[in-house]
């Protein structure tokens, strides 16, 4: 049964929206600081603001959730279609060198995941106002997504690679 | 320390110091961060009943990442410190992390007799086949052809260690292999090693970006253990030989003695202070 069928009642599928939005807040703020120690300001700044955004999101669907006593759910049996979150950076895709540029593709590409995971919902679910709740919830990943394109048009890929006259793994 | 059980129930950030990590971006052992305290929260574990120990090495700075109780040792000697808190405060949860240099060359005699001991210890290598703090060196589970280092141009020549077989070999009751592609696969793994009775150990598979670049391609290889958990050492033996390296899940567990020393410190600290030489 696809994840999206699962969606039977409001707060399993409010549980599950709080933990996606909080987990990519949680890792924008991780990765943030991987960049804040690899003297990499620019982009420590950008996932700062992702970072952000992710925590309005989940402060959002938190109040949607207020009275509700949302289940408790272990991280491995969420059952993510990802190894993580849908909206959850890989970390194994950080660079220290990389550019806004490159962080905003990344974030745009989980901020794609976190959409389709909330339409599938508002198509698939059996709960009419589930199904109503994550079309909410898909738009505004929309609109995300169509902020994060005005951002990258700004944020143009430089036209070289950076060039670390001294890097980590220069043998001594 | 804060008392946490008036704040109970914490959350896998709660489990994290403020420091931030000095590791490589892309470094597999920020998952392993992610996974250890991800299986505290789930634990519910106040932070003051938990100690982390490390050795010496990129990954042994986890300790200091955490907000439970840490030290940061001397290389390879983890396991001797953690036994010593163990038998000492046997009602603490105690955690032994470090690398694959650490914890099978410098201090490989502490892991086999860690192993046959079988104290109630649960102990991660975060194993990425390379020795990262020093730039870059051959341990002891690097291939033998590897050529990258300018300490062996033509690869050591040397066979790796196969660390489940290793701790299989010298008693270890508890033995799995995990992932930091899979960071909540792992952390239910590490609550499995946890809640065992007795040595746990958990080889987890942890690319190096900086030394090990090619080891990010991991991720196409790792696949599930096609078995389910043995209790039987010559089907856990054979399952080891038979694979790459990359099959994961808990590949052995049973049940064997723990070694539950007693404290038998019964002297006052004016009698023990009498004994000091200075």
């Amino acid at each position: 049964m696809s994840l999206a069928k699962k969606m039977s009642d409001m707060d399993t599928f409010l549980a599950y929206s709080v933990a996606l939005e909080e987990e990519a807040a949680d890792r924008h703020d991780e990765l943030a600081g991987m960049m804040d120690v690899h003297n990499n300001p620019e982009v420590a700044e950008t996932f700062r603001k992702l970072a952000h955004y992710s925590r309005l999101h989940a402060k959002e669907i938190r109040d949607h959730s207020e009275g509700s006593d949302l289940p408790v759910i272990a991280p491995w049996d969420f059952g993510w279609d990802s190894m993580e979150g849908p909206e959850t950076a890989d970390i194994g895709e950080m660079n220290y060198l990389m550019t806004t540029h490159q962080a905003l593709k990344i974030a745009m590409s989980n901020e794609k995941r976190a959409h389709n995971f909330y339409f599938d919902i508002s198509r698939d679910s059996p709960d009419e106002a589930v199904r109503a709740l994550a079309g909410e919830f898909a738009d505004e990943e929309k609109e995300h997504l169509a902020l994060l394109e005005k951002w990258l048009a700004n944020c143009p890929e430089p036209a070289a690679e950076i060039y670390d006259p001294d890097p980590p793994h220069m043998p001594e | 320390m804060d008392q946490s059980a008036a704040t109970l129930p914490l959350k896998p950030k709660d489990y994290k110091s403020a420091l931030k990590p000095v590791w490589c971006p892309g470094c597999g052992d920020f998952a392993v961060l992610n996974a250890i305290t991800k299986a505290l929260a789930f634990m519910e574990l106040p932070r003051e009943q938990v100690a982390l120990i490390t050795g010496i090495g990129c990954s042994s700075r986890i300790a200091a990442y955490t907000g439970v109780y840490g030290f940061h040792g001397v290389h390879g000697r983890a396991l001797a410190l953690a036994s010593g808190l163990k038998a000492a405060r046997p009602d603490m949860k105690v955690l032994v992390a470090g690398g694959d240099g650490d914890g099978l060359s410098i201090g490989g005699n502490h892991f086999i007799h860690a192993c046959r001991r079988n104290m109630d210890l649960t102990y991660i290598i975060m194993d990425n086949e390379v020795y990262g703090m020093t730039k870059g060196q051959a341990s002891p589970t690097t291939a033998p052809d590897w050529t990258a280092s300018k300490l062996t141009p033509q690869g050591s020549g040397v066979r790796p260690f196969q660390p489940a077989g290793l701790a299989l070999t010298a008693g270890a009751s508890f033995i799995a292999r995990g992932f930091t592609g899979d960071p909540n696969g792992l952390a239910k793994m590490l609550v499995a090693a946890m809640e065992h009775q007795g040595f746990s150990f958990v080889q987890v598979l942890s690319p190096c970006p900086t030394f090990r670049p090619e080891q990010m391609q991991w991720k196409h290889h790792v696949r599930a253990l096609d078995a389910e958990t043995t209790n039987n050492p010559i089907e856990a033996a054979q399952r080891i030989q038979a694979d790459d390296g990359m099959s994961t899940g808990i590949i052995f567990q049973n049940r064997y003695p723990v070694f539950r020393p007693g404290t038998g410190v019964d002297a006052g600290m004016g009698s023990i202070e009498s004994e000091f030489l200075i």
